[in-house]
């Protein structure tokens, strides 16, 4: 940058207009940095214990169905879950967090989860079926929340660079810049007042 | 914005996801998971739900849509042995963004 720049009074002007226009930048970026890690660190706990709530139940839920199906059989169990009669619509938002774009889900349940005669099927079947039909809320919220630490995640990367780009890299480069130019334009202007002297000096020797 | 919810996994796993409504995809290896979550990413899932084992193996894959807002993917535990796969990419995505691990 040093290299091609010139020092002119025009090009001064243009710098600390541009220098100004970067602290400001800077700033707003700084607080946005620190505002979205607020965020990020006040979920991190909660999507912590929702997962590991989840990952214990769902195991012990899985393990109930895995039974369920021995107990009733591949193909039996395959055929009293042909058709589920439950429906799950999922209706996406987007929740607006410091500009970051997070989806917010809502869900429609339509009809009964179970979608079979009792005739062939066992009870453990039901139980662990209607366990599951509760849990599924908790893995909409646990999808919701998952997807919100990353992107904040992303976003505080972002900013984190720009931030940094601009306080160890685009900052100094323009108070250096300043700097040489305010040099220069001085230096110019003692030689001129130098040369001014010398050239009355030389009118009035003669 | 209505969407549907997915899931991919074993065969085993994703019949209790048929019962509740989501659309299952059962696969048997892990070039055919990656097709199939290529192709369902396209489409208007909000939510794939993507068994531990299967996801571990697709890691790459995976993070592309982690910057995205839709669709958002889910890894659940599966049968048999765990990895935490899951808690790992949390513990990732936070050390990138604090750059300590603030998740222990």
């Amino acid at each position: 940058m040093l290299a091609n720049v010139n020092p002119t009074r025009m090009e001064l002007l243009r710098l600390k207009k541009r220098l100004t226009l970067a602290e400001r930048g800077h700033k707003l970026l700084k607080d946005k940095r620190d505002e979205l890690m607020r965020q990020l660190l006040g979920m991190i706990d909660d999507v912590k214990t929702l997962r590991l709530s989840i990952e214990n139940e769902f195991q012990s839920i899985l393990e109930g169905f895995m039974l369920a199906k021995a107990k009733m059989g591949p193909y039996q169990t395959e055929q009293a879950l042909l058709i589920p009669k439950k429906k799950i619509a999922v209706t996406t938002d987007e929740k607006n967090l410091m500009s970051v774009r997070v989806p917010v889900f809502k869900k429609e349940v339509t009809g009964d989860i179970i979608s079979y005669g009792f005739l062939n099927t066992t009870g453990e079947m039901d139980i662990s079926l209607i366990k599951f039909e509760k849990f599924i809320e908790a893995l909409l919220s646990l999808a919701e929340k998952e997807k919100t630490v990353q992107l904040l995640a992303n976003e505080i990367e972002e900013t984190r660079r720009r931030v940094n780009a601009l306080e160890y890299r685009l900052i100094p480069e323009f108070l250096e810049t300043i700097k040489f130019i305010t040099m220069k334009l001085a230096e110019t202007e003692r030689s001129n007042t130098i040369r001014l002297m010398k050239v009355k000096e030389i009118v009035r020797s003669h | 914005m209505k969407t549907k919810i997915a899931a991919i996994g074993e065969k085993d796993i994703m019949l209790i996801f048929k019962a509740v409504g989501a659309d299952v995809f059962a696969v048997h290896d892990i070039e055919q998971a990656a097709i199939t979550l290529k192709k369902i990413a396209k489409e208007d899932y909000g939510i794939i739900f993507i068994t531990e084992t299967i996801a571990e193996k697709l890691d790459a894959l995976i993070m592309q849509y982690s910057d995205m807002v839709k669709p958002s993917i889910v890894v659940i535990p599966g049968l048999g042995k765990r990895n935490n796969y899951a808690v790992s990419i949390l513990r990732n995505a936070i050390i990138k963004a604090s750059g300590t691990d603030v998740f222990s």
